[in-house]
């Protein structure tokens, strides 16, 4: 892998739009080509050099292409959009539709990540390690196709419509989530190891899709009907693979614990499942 | 001289059968109108802003359009505003200065029905115009809205007392429903009153559609509402000839929000499979559907609109006025028929303080008193003719009454006048 460093020249107010922040626009480039690379700021056109110290070396195919973004960038968007290999690393918060409909490749965030983080996704990892916004891997308004694949992982607390209208894919909470989870889902599974907001699963159709609610649940919505109490075994499976490839370690302790099913959104005749671990 | 069937600029009814006399250009009587119309069209002269002003000091007409046109071709992300209390041709003039400036353009729909419109794109409408709730409806559900309070005529000329051609029996053939938190005007009108507790018509609005499927829930009470009730209030929903929910910003500013829309429409499409029911919006300004409507033909989006890439993008929460002014993210103004000064949260007020601001208005607002540029202009539907939409995106046309005082033109004209200078800036 080779590493292109781009330091942001301090916070901006008005945001950047740097799509342009991928290894598949970044790879096979020269670093002038790079540095003219083209964001958006209001209304006027810039390059990414206005705005970022570039440095490092450029691969020449983007699989092999490393970028870390070593600063805060909370002011930046689209980090990373549409990306479908190679690797981003940003120090520090990364602004709105970070990894937005990326297909594949990695995203690691240090700092929080605001809104519409991995809107759409369809492929690769993308890592928080702080707290992320709404909408985390939503469908964009008007949109019936969510996250349709890949993974997302965030270590501290996320805001409401986590996964709205999600297809498929996984996404991993191990801190609180907001409001609305997994509304609209349509398949895909999330694991919330903290507490899960009010209002989970709401007009859930299921297609095989699941919440797992490892920290309890505030409140189930009147349209989720309590099915039985079991200990399932695709969920070991599950909880071995977060421990052993992706590092989650306080998914082993839940392994053998059983969890309550509940079933619905009875109010769109969904099928979908709320699995509640037991308390130990 | 007398006007007949004047529309009324005021609220989402749009009530069209006002009598107006006008002598020596002055507005002297007026029948039909509600108390707010009234006081409407015959103080329209009073406290009305003469001439234009820059940095609070009066300018000619001239001046004041080339600082505004000096503070737009400047900026970097300028914000359009406001735009529901105006008729569409200035609408559609505010969406073209927001793509020459590559601004963003957003209307008040974005605190009151914004969630609606979210909810609609999301999941699709069933709808009707208020003739054929008039007609028709044997059945009126209020969630969330109190006409006796915001639509006063609203209950008299098109939802509960009014006779229509299969609705003969007025007021006696209709079961007048009431979902609120607590007693209103409306709720004293109604046959029944359903109390829920607060932030909890998301959960009611599930169940009565669980129980409308035929689902049994396995719960003793939803929302405060207790089990045997929903199961009547589904019962009788579904026993009507034609039901219709007018929601309001009960349920789209509640916990929830366009959640709340998105559940009320899977009620009502659940309810279609038994019965004709229908839910229209009680939009509130006269003209934020007609805001809504010229901005979707314009751009393809109803509101939260950025230009600043050359073509229209849609983001309601990143392009919507509220979080823009609150995160501090533009750097100019353009305020249209509206107060966001007064009914904005203090974070966003107070930012429109601290950058250019062009305000277009009849009279001293709080907004006026911290625009850097204020532009005075004629009150459409009084002073200026155009079309506006009704809360059930029904157009109509505004009539001209009076002349407006001299020197001062429509929002249309005004507009105008910025977007000309705007195009010779960028040549």
């Amino acid at each position: 892998m080779r590493k292109l460093v781009l330091k942001p020249k301090g916070f901006s107010k008005i945001p950047i739009e740097a799509e342009v922040i991928s290894p598949d626009i970044i790879g096979g480039k020269t670093l002038p080509e790079v540095k003219a690379l083209s964001v958006q700021y209001g209304n006027k056109v810039h390059s990414l050099s206005e705005f970022f110290d570039v440095g490092g070396r450029i691969a020449k195919t983007p699989d092999e292409q490393d970028i870390v973004v070593d600063g805060d960038a909370s002011h930046v968007k689209y980090i990373g959009k549409g990306m479908t290999t190679g690797r981003i690393v940003v120090q520090g918060d990364a602004g709105m539709h970070t990894g937005s409909q990326m297909k594949g490749g990695s995203i690691t965030v240090t700092g929080n990540i605001a809104d519409w983080t991995g809107a759409e996704m369809k492929g690769g990892l993308l890592r928080v390690l702080g707290d992320a916004g709404n909408l985390l891997g939503a469908a964009y308004r008007g949109s019936s196709d969510g996250m349709t694949g890949g993974c997302i992982v965030v270590n501290g607390s996320v805001g409401s419509e986590v996964a709205s209208f999600m297809r498929r894919g996984m996404i991993v909470v191990l801190g609180d989530t907001g409001p609305f989870t997994g509304v609209h889902m349509n398949g895909g599974e999330i694991f919330v190891f903290g507490k899960v907001g009010r209002r989970a699963g709401a007009q859930a159709k299921g297609n095989g899709g699941f919440i797992a609610c490892f920290g309890g649940i505030d409140e189930l919505l009147p349209t989720y009907r309590y099915d039985t109490t079991f200990t399932p075994t695709f969920m070991r499976l599950y909880l071995r693979q977060l421990a052993g490839n992706l590092g989650i370690d306080v998914a082993t302790s839940y392994i053998d614990k059983p969890m309550r099913r509940y079933r619905g959104d009875l109010a769109v005749g969904g099928n979908a499942e709320i699995l509640v671990a037991e308390k130990a | 001289m007398e006007h007949v069937d004047v529309v009324c600029p005021f609220c989402g009814c749009l009530c069209d059968d006002l009598e107006i006399t006008v002598e020596e250009g002055h507005i002297t009587g007026i029948k039909n109108a509600c108390a707010v119309s009234r006081s409407k069209f015959l103080n329209h002269g009073s406290h009305r802003i003469t001439s234009a002003a820059v940095d609070g000091k009066k300018a000619s007409m001239k001046k004041a359009v080339k600082e505004a046109v000096e503070i737009l071709s400047n900026a970097r992300r300028p914000l359009i505003y406001g735009l529901s209390s105006t008729e569409c041709g200035a609408i559609s003039k505010a969406v073209e200065i927001g793509e020459v400036t590559g601004g963003i353009v957003d209307n008040t729909a974005s605190v009151c029905h914004g969630p609606t419109i979210l909810a609609l794109q999301q999941v699709g409408e069933s709808k009707a115009t208020l003739g054929e709730a008039r007609n028709r409806a044997d059945m009126v559900v209020f969630w969330g809205s109190n006409p006796t309070a915001a639509h006063l005529r609203h209950i008299v000329r098109y939802s509960v007392m009014p006779k229509g051609m299969y609705s003969t029996e007025g007021r006696k053939g209709r079961k007048v429903i009431v979902v609120d938190v607590r007693q209103t005007g409306t709720t004293r009108l109604a046959d029944k009153f359903v109390k829920i507790k607060p932030n909890s018509d998301f959960e009611l609005l599930q169940a009565l559609r669980a129980t409308v499927r035929g689902d049994e829930l396995p719960v003793d009470e939803v929302s405060g509402v207790p089990m045997k009730e929903i199961k009547e209030l589904a019962e009788e929903m579904k026993n009507c000839k034609f039901g219709i929910v007018f929601f309001g910003l009960g349920l789209t500013q509640s916990e929830g929000r366009h959640m709340n829309i998105d559940a009320a429409v899977g009620l009502v499409s659940e309810l279609n499979r038994h019965t004709k029911f229908v839910l229209t919006p009680m939009r509130g300004h006269y003209n934020v559907a007609g805001a809504n409507t010229v901005a979707t033909w314009q751009t393809g989006y109803p509101y939260a609109i950025d230009f600043s890439k050359g073509y229209p993008r849609y983001n309601p929460g990143e392009f919507t006025a509220v979080d823009l002014l609150a995160s501090g993210e533009v750097d100019a103004a353009m305020i249209i028929a509206s107060d966001p000064a007064a009914t904005f949260p203090a974070d966003a007020a107070r930012h429109l303080a601290k950058i250019p601001t062009i305000t277009l208005e009849q009279k001293t607002t709080p907004t006026t008193m911290l625009s850097k540029v204020v532009l005075p202009v004629a009150t459409a539907g009084v002073e200026a003719e155009g079309t506006a939409y009704r809360m059930d995106g029904v157009p109509l046309r505004l009539s001209k009454l009076v002349e407006p005082p001299k020197g001062i033109h429509s929002d249309e004209k005004v507009l105008d006048m910025i977007l000309e200078g705007l195009k010779e800036v960028a040549q």
